[in-house]
This record gives C-alpha cells, sequence and structure tokens, in this order.
C-alpha cells in the first residue's frame, strides 16, 4: 500500500503556478526524498497535503484517504515539520510540547525526553529566545512526539548544526527501520544521499523526475577546481572531461563538470602535475543546470 | 471541542483580560459613586445650558439623573459597554487572526482536529471569558451601587441590564468572528476592535442627534440592547434576539471562512 499517492496534482494562485501536474507515490515504510531548488514547488505540494491549501486539480490519497477530508483524525497518523517553524512566542519549549502532546491519545512521555536528550534541546526556555536551530529542534520533536506513521518534513536541517544533523539522521533511520514512512523535503542533495530510498525532483513547479537514488542522473557529479603547475593550459587536461572553464579572478584556476566514475577521475588525477585541486558536490543550482537544463529537460523527462 | 486549546487560549488571554476588566471596572468604580453629585442644583442648570441635540445625542436627560439604576443603565453602562465592545471583538478577532499573524496556523490546523472543532474551542474560550467579565461588572456594579445609594440600586434590574450588555458583546464578538479570517495581523484586529466599538457608540450618538438620521438606530447595537429599558424593567427582548442572532450569524460565517481560508505562509 502507498503512504502517499498524488495525481496530477495542480496549485494556481490566482494566474501563479504553484505546482503542475505533479504525480508520485510513496510507498510505506520507505524514505522518500523531495528535492528542487529554492521556490520549485515543495511546500506548495506539502501544504496541499497537510490541508492547508486546496489544490485547483488533482487527486491526493493520504495513508489511503482521499483529501480533503471531512475529520481531522486522518492527521493524528501523520507528523508534519513546516519548513518555517513558529510557535507561540510566551510558551517555553516544555509547554509547546506538552500542548502538541495534548493533541494525540497517548503520548510516551519517556520518547520525548528521549528525543529531547538526543537533540540536545533545552525545553526550560521561552520560544521568543530560542535561535533557528532550536525552534527547529522544537518543530522535530513535536513532529515526532506521537509516533506517526507517515512524518513529512519540510527542510527539518536547515538552522541544525552538524552534530545535530547527524543524530536527526539516525534517528530518522531508527524510525523508518520500526516502520514510519518518512517524506523528506531539501534543496541539499547530500542530506537525499544519505538517507532516502527514492527521489521525486521538482523544478519550476513539475516534477522532472522519481527514480530510486541510484538511477538519479548526476548523482556521483563532481565538481572539481584545479591549477596545473605553473599554471600550465587547459590543453593539458584529459580530452574527455569536457571544454574547462576560467575561474574569474583567478588565473590559472579552471573548473569543470564531471559525471566520470570517482577512481577513473582520481586515476586521471595523477597522471597530472597539480598546484591545487578541490573536489565538491555540485549545489543543486549547479545539478539541476547540468541534468534537468533546457537541453536535457525532454530526457529527463522521459523516466517518469 | 478541544479542552487542550480552551485551556492555552485562557492561559495566553488571561492577562490582556485582567487589564481590560480591570479599567472597564475602573469605569464602574470612579463612575458611579458621582452619582450623588449629579442632583446638586448647580449641576442641573449646568445641564440645561446644553443644546437639546447634544443632549439627546449622549443621552443626557434630566431624568437620569434622578435614579441611580437608569443613571447606571444610561450613563455609566453607556461608557463600559463601549470598552467592553472594544475587549470583546479585539479577542474575537485575536482568537483567529494570531494563528496567520505568528504562522502558528501551520501547527494549529495540521493537528488531528477539524477547523470547525478548533473554532469551537476557542468560541467556547470567548464566551467563557465574556461572561466572566459581565459576571463580575454586574458584581461590581451591585458592590457600587449599593454603597453609593443604599436601598435603591436594584438587582434584577441590573441583571437584564447586564445580560443586554453581555448579548452586545456577544453580537460585536459575531461580527468579529466573521471578519478575523480575512484580517491576517493582530494589529488588524485591535483596528477592528476600535472601529467596531468607536463605530456603533458614533452610530448611537448620530441616531439620536436628529430624526433625519433615526434610521441608523437600526444598524446600532445599544439599541437593541436598550439598557434604560432593561433597568426599568421591561427589556427589548426583539432587540435581544437581534443580538443573539448576529452572534450566532457573525460566528457561523467565521466557522465557513476559516474552513475555507488558505494558509500559505
Amino acid at each position: 500500500m502507498s503512504a502517499l499517492a498524488v495525481r496530477n496534482l495542480a496549485k494556481y494562485y490566482g494566474q501563479v503556478r504553484g505546482v503542475e501536474d505533479v504525480s508520485f507515490t510513496v510507498n510505506e515504510g520507505e524514505i522518500f526524498g523531495f528535492i528542487g531548488p529554492n521556490g520549485a514547488g515543495k511546500t506548495t505540494t506539502i501544504r496541499t497535503l497537510m490541508g492547508l491549501i486546496r489544490p485547483t486539480r488533482g487527486e491526493i490519497l493520504l495513508l489511503g484517504t482521499p483529501l480533503p477530508v471531512s475529520g481531522g483524525e486522518l492527521y493524528r497518523q501523520i507528523g508534519y515539520l513546516p519548513a518555517e517553524v513558529n510557535y507561540y512566542p510566551e510558551m517555553t519549549g516544555r509547554e509547546l510540547l506538552d500542548y502538541a502532546a495534548g493533541f494525540y491519545s497517548r503520548v510516551d512521555k519517556n520518547w520525548v525526553e528521549q528525543l529531547i536528550e538526543r537533540l540536545q534541546f533545552d525545553p526550560t526556555r521561552r520560544i521568543r529566545g530560542y535561535s533557528t536551530g532550536n525552534r527547529k529542534k522544537l518543530g522535530i520533536i513535536q513532529a515526532l512526539l506521537h509516533r506517526p506513521r507517515l512524518a513529512v518534513l519540510d527542510e527539518p536541517t536547515s538552522g541544525l548544526d552538524p552534530l545535530i544533523k547527524l543524530e536527526f539522521f539516525h534517528l530518522l533511520q531508527e524510525l523508518n527501520s520500526a516502520g514510519m514512512t518518512i517524506f523528506f523535503s531539501t534543496h541539499v542533495l547530500e542530506e537525499i544521499e544519505r538517507i532516502c530510498h527514492r527521489v521525486g525532483v521538482i523544478k519550476e513547479g513539475r516534477l522532472v523526475q522519481v527514480a530510486p537514488l541510484d538511477e538519479l542522473p548526476g548523482r556521483r557529479m563532481k565538481l572539481l577546481t584545479l591549477r596545473l603547475a605553473g599554471g600550465g593550459a587547459p590543453e593539458q587536461l584529459p580530452a574527455d572531461w569536457g571544454q574547462p572553464e576560467a575561474v574569474e579572478g583567478k588565473p590559472g584556476f579552471y573548473q569543470l563538470t564531471l559525471q566520470t566514475p570517482a577512481n577513473a577521475i582520481t586515476a586521471q588525477l595523477s597522471r597530472l602535475d597539480l598546484e591545487y585541486i578541490k573536489i565538491t558536490d555540485p549545489s543543486i543550482e549547479e545539478l539541476f543546470l547540468a541534468m534537468y537544463g533546457p537541453a536535457q529537460q525532454g530526457v529527463n523527462r522521459d523516466v517518469l | 471541542m478541544s479542552y487542550n486549546i480552551i485551556r492555552k487560549e485562557l492561559r495566553l488571554n488571561r492577562r490582556s483580560f485582567l487589564i481590560w476588566a480591570g479599567v472597564v471596572l475602573l469605569i464602574i468604580a470612579i463612575y458611579l459613586p458621582f452619582f450623588p453629585y449629579m442632583q446638586d442644583p448647580e449641576f442641573a442648570k449646568l445641564l440645561e445650558g446644553y443644546p437639546d441635540t447634544i443632549k439627546d445625542a449622549f443621552n443626557i436627560t434630566g431624568s437620569l439623573f434622578q435614579d441611580i439604576n437608569l443613571y447606571y443603565a444610561g450613563m455609566v453602562m453607556q461608557y463600559a459597554l463601549l470598552l467592553a465592545l472594544i475587549y470583546t471583538a479585539m479577542l474575537a478577532g485575536r482568537l483567529i487572526s494570531r494563528e496567520a499573524d505568528l504562522n502558528t496556523a501551520e501547527f494549529l490546523f495540521t493537528r488531528p482536529l477539524t477547523r470547525s472543532r478548533i473554532m469551537a474551542s476557542k468560541t467556547a474560550l470567548f464566551l467563557l471569558l465574556n461572561l466572566l467579565l459581565w459576571a463580575l461588572l454586574y458584581g461590581a456594579s451591585l458592590a457600587v451601587g449599593s454603597a453609593t445609594a443604599p436601598g435603591d440600586f436594584d438587582p434584577s434590574g441590573q441583571l437584564l441590564v447586564h445580560l443586554a450588555g453581555f448579548l452586545a458583546s456577544l453580537a460585536v464578538g459575531g461580527i468579529a468572528f466573521a471578519a478575523a479570517p480575512f484580517i491576517n495581523t493582530v494589529q488588524g484586529t485591535t483596528s477592528l476592535g476600535v472601529g467596531l466599538g468607536f463605530g456603533f457608540f458614533i452610530i448611537d450618538a448620530l441616531s439620536k442627534l436628529t430624526e433625519k438620521l433615526a434610521f441608523l438606530k437600526y444598524i446600532n447595537l445599544y439599541h437593541y440592547a436598550a439598557l434604560e429599558d432593561a433597568v426599568a424593567g421591561e427589556p427589548f427582548l426583539a432587540g435581544m434576539a437581534v443580538l443573539l442572532l448576529l452572534f450566532l450569524l457573525g460566528t457561523g460565517l467565521g466557522f465557513r471562512f476559516l474552513n475555507r481560508k488558505e494558509f500559505t505562509g
């Protein structure tokens, strides 16, 4: 059974397009990554799932129930973390968690304490005094405190420091192993690679690809910045790497985007006399430009 | 209804309730003990100097100063009701608009509750605080009125006055509930409360100013509350029914508008 099925979803704000013709399913028990640059339509899709906005067209089945639902009981099985976490500023973190827990019939207090401890959250302070990271931790705890069947997490890691982020990923993997389905939206490719089983890629309001992580084109894409010894000419670089781009303001520095396997790159690099080398993952914008730029658009649509 | 929401709203609104209730009680405590001084012949002479239209507009009639019950219902309560209307309209508006203002709608409206249940819980809190306010006003009026004119202050007549005031507050709350889904800021609801409170106060004054403006009484909550008739033991029952209907209609529209509202962040 699918935990979530979206068919031909469209949302327009007047004449302005939010999302158009979005279709995908999330299987029960999987971690589904929903990736796209800012403004691509991720949050619009998620707000539609959560009943905060109504679709212009399309059909949504949430845990087997068609939306919109007349009652709110369906949401007892769902945990939701919005992209921007806002709560009542005069409440303390603890008061907010008690308030959130009050909406569910049985919340295990030990579990809540475990979440607080694992995310190193101080619940005694007033919400108005929390940093972005602490607000995000509070949001994560309130979304997971009732052990939902489906967790819908919109940009859950923004504002978290690296160690907490790592702990959060461990937590998600444990919950997923215990049966929780996770819908995870992000614009950071690395996060998708770390925990997701399948990925939906959204760009400019349209879903351009849904695929298992291994089949995601550009997954192995690397960004190379290098300088040859003595400021050597780019012609010395392997021909199959394509045309390098000169780095503006840095004479002798070149940048390349490669989809070659990592061991092939290192083998070719070992033959070069290099003064400087930096290998990074591309940003989501760079990746999207390479994968879903105008020239590639038609090809990738076929994968759907 | 969700007691969880009612408890939380009570905690968040208790301070503003105490402040507003304190201010309205202060009006009663200061204004009502002035009654004996209003019977001074010098004061009566002073009143004679006022143009009739102004006296009519602000409800200043000679008989009002001869009877403490009339004085309270027609003079003191005029201003107490003005403040109560402002507060209750603001309260109703804030209960709904605050969620959009703080962006907490994404939290509240994704809980396992229908929007109607959420609205019902907020309406229940509104009713509770409104009832408490008017009970306090009634208690204060009895205490101060009895101390000012022992034996003359009529508890049953004043109960009707406070009942009419309570219904007027409900009516203005209903209007605010209907408007609140369209207002996304707390400042907006403050303007709404002040606007409604003073708006009805001014309409009341204008409707009494000349015959040509008398038709304004039909859109005047003070007219339907008819506080002076209530204190005389002849409450304007049809007017009270209109006030109750306004509350029910406004709140019903509020439910409908909130159910249709989209929270786009």
